[in-house]
């Protein structure tokens, strides 16, 4: 679903984002490029410390020390965000861009009700009373299908079961009706049948208010139900970019490929779970070259010795890896008798 | 065990408390050689003269005393007072170097001890819970509940003066801290496998709780006993600060200051005059407690790095 | 909560009475005789054999222990505590008497500490660097180890004894001849320096500050190097939680986020701490008062100790036990008001 003749809403070019530990630079995000249009989800899939959440906190600036934006320009309508002034950034967030944390009960605040958390972010953004606020936050609740929503608003987010909470946290993020929406892994910490609850729930708003989201998962299963175009991260930067279609069944990564094939799947027939050997990179110690290649089947000396790029193999299908064809070969005929 | 050692070594704070503390040992073993006792009982602190002012120091023994000693026939090892004397001609360095030794004594036994009641109290209230547990924590709350100085004084009153009190009322009032803290790590590892395990198998109370529980949560009551060996020495010196401490001329460094107490304006005229009074017990108590309280600060650190920074 | 609370309150009686159960076994350690020593006004009573056994009799001191304990819990309660030869008053009057100005001293010492010291915590966290961590760190490492009787003599030495600045005592005997003497000054509240305000006369007020300074700065040296180190570090470690990160993430401007989002989570732990530090202060008052020869509480407390006038000692600890449970309680409720998951529980 590329629009192509439609500038993006979101670009991030080139960025980094370094963090300066005791024991070294730590480049948890290491050029990376993307782009998000008007009411599409893109997906950031990859393993954890992979520095797909460390993207969205760069895109938030809302990095903890010793986390800094280093590099790259994230341009959201128009204007780089990492040029504006602190208070210009404190306009956008919640505004024109909410997020949704992974676990909904370290992330709300236990000390203040629900009801006050969502209601803050109106006050800040719109300059409304408290009470209009609060019964705004009332509506809100009821939006996310929250019963008894009069009686939650008053509750401390230890009162509300997880499922609950996340829709409440929902709700906060949507409360400013804003254009792009961040959500950082929002149903690892759920049941699997709440997972499909707020799946759903999030689909059906934002047809609703025609915003973007830009969904952080590492969970493949979500990735296929709710996103448009998938970009898939290893180690830092980008290692394969396409939409949907092509992801699940023309990938040309090793890494997508390793991905796709560890997780059970009903419409093929295959005979048994692959999983990637080997470990994630401590990433204080990248290997040489391509930094998938002590993990890769693939693997030749070239991707010891260089990194490759990432290249545009289609229209909107980009790869980084030496050994495409081998890649694509071994996709077709995995694919056909199912590893 | 290793880590920790490692760690207790390369910390610069835990390595200055370790080199205090060392020396604090040498001065303690070799009390009898750095300040020879000149009586039968080397705790009791000789008079250098036997005038009440303070004399500064490098103070000569006094003719009438050295008088004494040459008609007991003791021979006098040392007949100058380094760092001065006290109230009364009480020589400061032979009871600051003696006073080595009964800090050590104080601090040491008083926490073993007091760390052996808490603990089986602790681990038995944990381990059986209910009424017991409930009984028992009870009691500890009701122990609690004195200031730890103010209880002191009241036992060491009604006991006496002595040295032997001072530790029993330390240690009266000295185990509930322990008792609460086995009581939470047995809690908490009480529900882990290796002990549900252990009672499936019908292993008996007492080994599953000698045997399993305690090498287990051991080692923060442990930390807790090095943090705390500051805290009863201070105590014990200010129970002597007090007047109800360890006996007149007893080599302790709280008696020391507490000799300073009514000298340390001075004369008119000579305001500051006795500062040697004060300044080296007072050098004495602090390092000590420093020394015990940086290796503590570092143990807990090792223990739990999330508790870092909080006291 | 309400369970919470009553619980506490149900509680309370068990622990007072556990109390005085424990001072009474303590009590029982002496000999009747000795305890009979506290209850007379005139030391030579206890010379003749048999007024010593009628009065023996008469206050039921050689009654088996239970019923000793009784007797004894039931004078208590009439707040018979027996005579101070120390104060050479009934110990209720001596107690009576004393508590205004340990008041005065342990309350200036308290709350500087709590709202300065909470204040200075939540601005280091806030301008975090390596350099005022290490230091807070030591200060309060060197103060936790520096005795509070080697820290009074010192404070002693040099602002009085060098400087001559912050004499020891409550008052100047000038002032202490209005205060005490003079029919203009009236005693509202036995607190001197509110009295002298509400009278007027602001060189009483100075005054007693002047001698109230010392004190105060040997009873709370060690909760300010406590205190600040306790928030700053709890303060750093809620900075760094994900619901700071979601106020944030919501536009909440930086005031909000450290007042309000970060402050209230981060206070939790400090309550446990003040309420150890208001402890630590009673503690320290006999030391404290003992060194400026403040006409207080533990003065009187730490002069009996001395004189083993026992019966002192023992209502002196019964009284500050008494505010510690007090303290605890207080400090357990506004752990439950402040902490929506103790208060809801």
């Amino acid at each position: 679903m590329i629009i192509n003749n439609k500038e993006p809403l979101l670009e991030v070019i080139d960025l980094k984002t370094y963090f300066f530990t005791e024991e070294g630079v730590v480049k948890a995000v290491d050029g990376v490029d993307f782009e998000v249009y008007q009411g599409e989800t893109l997906g950031i899939v990859g393993e954890s410390g992979c520095g797909k959440s460390v993207t969205a906190f760069s895109i938030m600036r809302l990095l903890d020390y010793p986390g800094k934006t280093v590099g790259g320009k994230i341009v959201f309508k128009g204007y780089n965000l990492l040029e504006k002034s602190d208070d210009e950034m404190r306009k956008v967030r919640g505004k024109d861009i909410a997020m949704i944390f992974q676990e909904p009960m370290t992330a709300l605040n236990p000390v203040l009700t629900v009801g006050f958390q969502i209601s803050e972010a109106l006050m800040m953004h719109f300059k409304i009373g408290k009470k209009e606020a609060i019964n705004k936050s009332v509506e809100l609740l009821k939006k996310v299908e929250i019963p008894m929503p009069e009686e939650r608003a008053n509750e401390y987010p230890h009162q509300l079961s997880g499922g609950m909470r996340q829709r409440a946290m929902i709700a906060m993020a949507m409360s400013c009706d804003p254009v792009l929406l961040i959500a950082d892994e929002p149903t690892t910490a759920l049941d699997v049948t709440i997972q499909a609850q707020i799946l759903d729930l999030m689909r059906t708003l934002l047809r609703e208010f025609n915003g973007s989201l830009i969904m952080i998962t590492h969970d493949l299963g979500v990735i296929a139900e709710i996103a448009d175009r998938i970009a898939i991260m290893y180690a830092g930067k980008i290692v394969e970019y396409a939409n949907k279609r092509t992801i699940f069944y023309s990938p040309l990564h090793p890494y997508t490929f390793g991905l796709l094939t560890s997780i059970p799947r009903l419409d093929l027939e295959m005979k048994r779970l692959n999983v990637i050997p080997g470990v994630v990179p401590n990433p204080l110690h990248f290997p040489e070259g391509c930094k998938f290649n002590p993990r890769c089947s693939f693997v030749t000396d070239r991707c010891k010795e260089e990194e490759p790029q990432l290249i545009e193999v289609e229209e909107g299908h980009l790869v980084r890896c030496w050994n495409i064809d081998k890649v694509a070969q071994e996709v077709k005929k995995g694919l056909l008798v199912g590893v | 065990m290793n880590r920790t050692v490692r760690k207790l070594f390369s910390n610069a704070s835990s390595l200055v408390g370790i080199v205090l503390l060392f020396i604090f040992i040498i001065i303690a073993l070799f009390a009898p050689i750095i300040a020879p006792p000149l009586s039968d009982n080397p705790y009791q602190v000789p008079r250098m003269s036997w005038d009440v002012n303070p004399q500064p120091p490098g103070f000569p023994i006094s003719d009438d005393i050295r008088e004494v000693y040459d008609f007991m026939g003791t021979e006098i090892k040392y007949d100058k007072a380094i760092c001065g004397t006290a109230e009364g001609g009480y020589d400061i360095f032979y009871g600051l170097i003696w006073g080595t030794r009964t800090a050590f004594k104080i601090g040491l036994i008083t926490v073993t001890v007091a760390g052996f009641i808490g603990v089986f109290i602790g681990s038995i209230s944990a381990y059986f819970g209910g009424w017991i547990d409930e009984g028992l924590m009870r009691i500890t709350d009701i122990f609690l509940s004195f200031p730890f100085l103010v209880a002191a004084m009241v036992l060491t009153t009604i006991l006496g003066r002595g040295l032997d009190k001072v530790m029993i009322a330390l240690i009266v009032f000295g185990w509930m801290g322990y008792a609460r803290l086995i009581r939470g790590s047995i809690l908490s590892a009480k529900e882990e496998t290796y002990v549900m395990a252990a009672k499936a198998l019908g292993v008996k109370d007492i080994k599953i709780i000698w045997k399993h529980l305690l090498p287990n949560t051991i080692f923060p009551v442990m930390v807790q006993g090095t943090m705390s060996i500051g805290s009863m020495v201070i105590t014990a010196a200010a129970l002597s600060f007090l007047g109800v401490g360890a006996p007149v001329g007893y080599a302790d460094w709280g008696q020391m200051v507490s000799f300073a107490r009514n000298w340390i304006i001075g004369a008119p005229g000579h305001a500051g005059q006795y500062w040697y009074t004060v300044l080296y017990p007072g050098i004495f108590i602090v390092l000590f407690v420093l020394a015990w309280n940086l290796i503590g600060d570092t143990l807990r650190d090792i223990l739990d790095p999330r508790l870092r920074g909080e006291l | 909560m309400l369970a919470y609370i009553i619980r506490r309150f149900l509680l309370l009686p068990i622990i007072i009475l556990g109390v005085t159960f424990l001072i009474f076994c303590v009590f029982s350690l002496l000999s009747p005789m000795e305890r009979l020593a506290t209850y007379i006004h005139d030391p030579s009573t206890l010379k003749n054999p048999q007024s010593v056994e009628r009065l023996i009799n008469k206050y039921h001191l050689d009654d088996p222990f239970p019923l000793g304990y009784i007797n004894w819990l039931k004078r208590i309660v009439r707040l018979d505590l027996g005579w101070s030869q120390t104060a050479n008053q009934s110990v209720w009057d001596a107690i009576c008497q004393r508590f205004p100005a340990t008041l005065e001293l342990v309350l200036y010492s308290i709350i500087p500490v709590i709202l300065v010291g909470i204040w200075l915590g939540v601005i280091s966290a806030v301008h975090h660097n390596d350099m005022l961590d290490q230091t807070i760190r030591v200060t309060a490492i060197i103060g936790w180890s520096l005795p509070t009787f080697v820290f009074g003599l010192l404070v002693l030495f040099i602002f009085y004894g060098i400087l001559d600045w912050l004499p020891p005592g409550r008052l100047s005997s000038w002032a202490q001849d209005i205060v005490y003497a003079s029919s203009n000054f009236h005693s509202y509240t036995h607190l001197i320096t509110i009295d002298a305000l509400l009278n007027g006369n602001i060189s009483i007020f100075l005054d007693a500050l002047r001698h109230l300074i010392a004190p105060i700065i040997t009873l709370s040296y060690i909760s300010w190097a406590f205190l600040l180190r306790i928030t700053r570090s709890s303060m750093l470690d809620t900075l760094r939680k994900d619901y700071v990160r979601t106020a944030r993430s919501k536009g909440v401007d930086e005031h909000t986020v450290i007042h309000l989002h970060a402050k209230r989570n981060a206070l939790i732990p400090v309550i446990t701490v003040a309420g150890m530090m208001i402890i630590g202060m009673l503690g320290g008052v006999m030391i404290t008062e003992t060194i400026f020869t403040y006409p207080g509480l533990g003065f009187w407390a730490a002069t009996a100790a001395q004189q083993l006038d026992s019966g002192s000692v023992i209502s002196f600890a019964l009284l500050f036990a008494t505010l510690m449970i007090v303290g605890n309680l207080i400090v357990d409720i506004s752990y439950a008001l402040i902490d929506p998951r103790v208060r809801l529980e």
